[in-house]
């Protein structure tokens, strides 16, 4: 079923039950909160994905419906998203009463004052308590969107992680599964360490080749243009070997390279990317300008026998038999890893890999906060989550694993939903850096002309580093 | 003196939308120019660093870089649009069959916004899916990839920019052909001048008030060509297709570096007026001087 039909036997399907759902819980609570904001209308801004999709379509209308209060969700672009809403929270025009924060960015907005504590806001107004929303409904990863003090400064909409995915048709396959054992020795498995991985990549790649297939080794988002192929490096394979943080040590005066005490340009950082540009050599051509939506669009072509995708596309490539030539022909596994980062993970010392997603926030230059604040609770209710997270794989309420729906719809995913409720903590979002853009921006020229091969791995890593700390030193962070 | 008075009355709402669209965010970007202004840095505040962006922009080597690439990118796209839209316009001065379709069809380009042509071009150079790779690869044995050939991507560019804007120049050249007179193309021709000598010694200086035209309408353009190579390259691979104007966008707004993405801006505006000033000195200021 396409995403278009799910939205829209959704959209149908909520109408139908949301009067009754709400009549028989709190729809007196809603009409009566809602009362002094007729005739308001809210306006957000989020990137046109899955889950804001499902806002725009199916949340946003039951939410006006029942309430009165019209709300305007633009949909764009992940860079027109971003600077949308940064210039009018800087220039205090107030036109977005929600803005999506991408997990990343939440730092830059708290260090300038860009959101509204809404807990806080919540406290005050005690009309606007909705009865259905609790901050404990919520999956741990809204802790990323919480503050110093601890309270809420975004309501979680979306959350997943960034999971290796394999082709369980072709790693079952008995006649593929000798070839595999006679050519390595070992049976074919998802692979846990990253020679593995290599050995995998390097058998499909051939695989392929000498059965006149359009079947590659790996996915790998290696866009020489584009930040996605940074992300990838520092967000999901350099954890892999240790190297968190992209290697920036914010508790010694944020040093990024090796002679000030970071780990940006170590050797295990060179080892990590070279892996990975090694990679490139059993990956489908187009993966040199893929970024996370083409690196899906190629597995769910059926281009790679792995490859590490974020989860948010694992739902369409697993079951949208109308987009994805693998239905049904998805496993998910953890990442490969280093020896010890399992258990430095497991510890609390480090992560295996990048737990993405957003929230959605309500700037302090809003006009409308408190009709504002009553959306955002509709939107973090228990009741609204399962047929969201059928819609568009994303949960961030703990309550919605055990959903019928929801169970099912594990099972299509070969078991995504159960990797993410327990193996979730093992990944980590974006670190606290106000500066997230700014570095990236400033490495990114350089980690491009590594991908092209202009520059070597250990001459463009230290080159990075000298690099982010200067940027460091010109932004005032470093000292 | 009362005629002077309706002028002004009836150019007052244009002057008024002007200076507040375009005067004074231009004043603006030049006082935001000289100073240090990231609102993520520790302190987001403005900060005046008097020439300090300017000096910056003299060793900044990925600018220096954007530069000279965009500079290229703009002889070989201005001059090529020149040359075939001429052809073209020529073409289009004759009478064949199926001429009114091919005209519409040659113009369509034009009325589609930069930011499509990028994303139907990233669709057809896609390595070994797009079908520009997959024929080239097919008929030619040539192996194009836009991902890791600085070439490809930059001719590529060229020739999505030709395909884009040629139209444009041959509209403009179909024009100014259309208006010349005839009489000293007959009296060329009675002096026994050939096609050539018609063609440089009447010709040539006839149209080349609307050529001048043209090419400052397409240099302007393309000096800030943003949307096209965004969609299409992002800038790579590495920095061959960072043009000017990918930088400025990368400074200013993923980058938030308000303050010197001024700085490049005003630079880029001050080369742009130059370049221009060279191109009308070099073009026409010769044959103005003949005439006084």
């Amino acid at each position: 079923m396409s995403f278009a039909h799910k939205i829209a036997v959704s959209a149908l399907a909520l109408a139908v039950s949301a009067g009754a759902a709400l009549a028989g819980g709190h729809e007196d609570f809603w009409k009566k909160a809602a009362e002094p904001y007729q005739g308001v209308t809210l306006r957000g801004v989020t990137e046109s994905s899955p889950p804001s999709l499902y806002i725009r379509e199916v949340l946003a209308p039951q939410f006006e419906a029942l309430t009165g209060i019209r709300v305007d969700i633009e949909t764009t672009s992940w860079d027109q998203m971003f600077d949308k809403a940064i210039k009018d929270m800087e220039a205090g025009t107030g036109i977005y009463d929600m803005v999506y924060i991408e997990q990343d960015i939440i730092y830059s907005y708290l260090a300038r004052n860009f959101l509204t504590d809404t807990t806080q806001l919540l406290a005050d107004n005690p009309q606007l308590q909705a009865p259905g929303y609790d901050e404990a409904n919520f999956t741990t990863f809204a802790d990323y969107f919480r503050g110093d003090n601890g309270h809420l400064y975004g309501i979680p909409m979306e959350a997943f992680i960034k999971i290796y995915l394999y082709r369980t048709d072709l790693f079952g396959d008995a006649d593929i599964q000798a070839a595999f054992k006679a050519a390595t020795g070992r049976d074919l498995a998802p692979a846990t360490t990253h020679a593995e991985y290599t050995e995998i990549a390097k058998f499909f790649y051939e695989y392929g080749q000498a059965n006149d297939m359009q079947l590659w080794g790996a996915t790998v988002q290696g866009h020489t243009g584009h930040p996605a192929s940074w992300y990838e490096y520092f967000e999901s394979v350099a954890p892999t070997f240790g190297v968190y943080n992209w290697g920036i040590d914010a508790n010694n005066n944020y040093a990024a390279s090796v002679a000030n005490g970071g780990a940006m340009n170590s050797d295990t950082a060179k080892e990590a990317l070279q892996w990975w540009l090694d990679l490139r050599q059993y990956a489908p051509p187009e993966s040199n300008q893929s970024t996370w939506t083409e690196v899906g669009t190629t597995f769910g072509a059926g281009r790679a026998a792995q490859g590490l995708v974020y989860g948010e596309n694992a739902g369409w490539i697993a079951a949208d038999d109308t987009k994805s030539l693998v239905v049904g022909k998805v496993g998910v596994a953890l990442p490969p890893l280093a020896d010890g980062v399992m258990a430095a993970a497991e510890a609390g010392d480090g992560y295996i890999g990048y737990y993405d997603g957003g929230a959605f926030g309500l700037p302090s230059t809003s006009k409308q906060k408190e009709a504002a604040a009553l959306f955002l609770e509709y939107i973090g209710q228990n009741d609204v989550q399962p047929d969201w997270a059928v819609a568009a794989p994303r949960v961030t309420n703990t309550a919605t694993y055990d959903d019928p729906k929801v169970v099912a719809m594990n099972e299509e995913l070969g078991g995504y939903y159960d990797m993410l409720r327990d193996k979730g903590y093992l990944f980590a979002g974006a670190p606290a850096y106000p500066f997230h853009a700014q570095v990236r921006e400033a490495t990114a020229p350089t980690f491009y002309k590594i991908l092209t091969g202009d520059l070597n791995v250990s001459e463009g890593l230290d080159q990075m580093a000298a690099e982010a700390e200067a940027s460091l030193t010109e932004l005032g962070y470093r000292k | 003196m009362h005629s002077n008075r309706l002028g002004w009355i009836l150019l007052a709402p244009t002057l008024v939308i002007l200076f507040f669209f375009g005067v004074l965010p231009f004043v603006y970007v030049v006082f935001v120019s000289f100073h240090s202004w990231n609102p993520f840095a520790a302190n987001p505040e403005m900060i005046f660093n008097g020439a300090d962006n300017f000096r910056k922009i003299v060793f900044d080597a990925e600018f220096l870089n954007s530069v000279g690439v965009t500079v290229t990118f703009v002889f070989f796209a201005v001059v090529s649009e020149l040359i075939v839209g001429y052809f073209l316009a020529q073409a289009f001065m004759k009478e064949f069959p199926g001429k009114a379709i091919f005209r519409t069809i040659h113009t369509l380009p034009l009325i589609m916004a930069p930011i499509i042509v990028g994303s139907v071009w990233k669709l057809m150079m896609t390595p070994s899916i797009g079908i520009i790779p997959h024929y080239l690869n097919e008929w030619f044995g040539l192996s194009v990839n836009i991902g890791t050939s600085s070439f490809a991507a930059f001719a590529t560019i060229v020739v999505m920019d030709i395909w884009h804007w040629t139209p444009l120049v041959t509209l403009t050249l179909i024009a100014a052909l259309v208006s010349l007179p005839q009489d000293p193309f007959e009296q060329a021709q009675i002096d026994g001048a050939n096609k050539r000598q018609i063609f440089f010694h009447i010709t040539v200086p006839m149209i080349a008030p609307a050529v001048v035209a043209t090419v400052f309408i397409r240099l302007m353009d393309a000096l800030r060509t943003v949307d096209e190579v965004w969609m299409l390259t992002g800038g790579g691979p590495g920095s061959a297709t960072r043009f000017v104007g990918v930088h400025i966008f990368r400074e200013v707004f993923p980058k938030t570096n308000y303050g010197y993405g001024s700085t490049i801006s005003v630079i880029v505006l001050y080369l742009t007026i130059v370049a221009c000033w060279l191109l009308y000195v070099t073009m026409l200021a010769p044959r103005n001087t003949k005439k006084d």
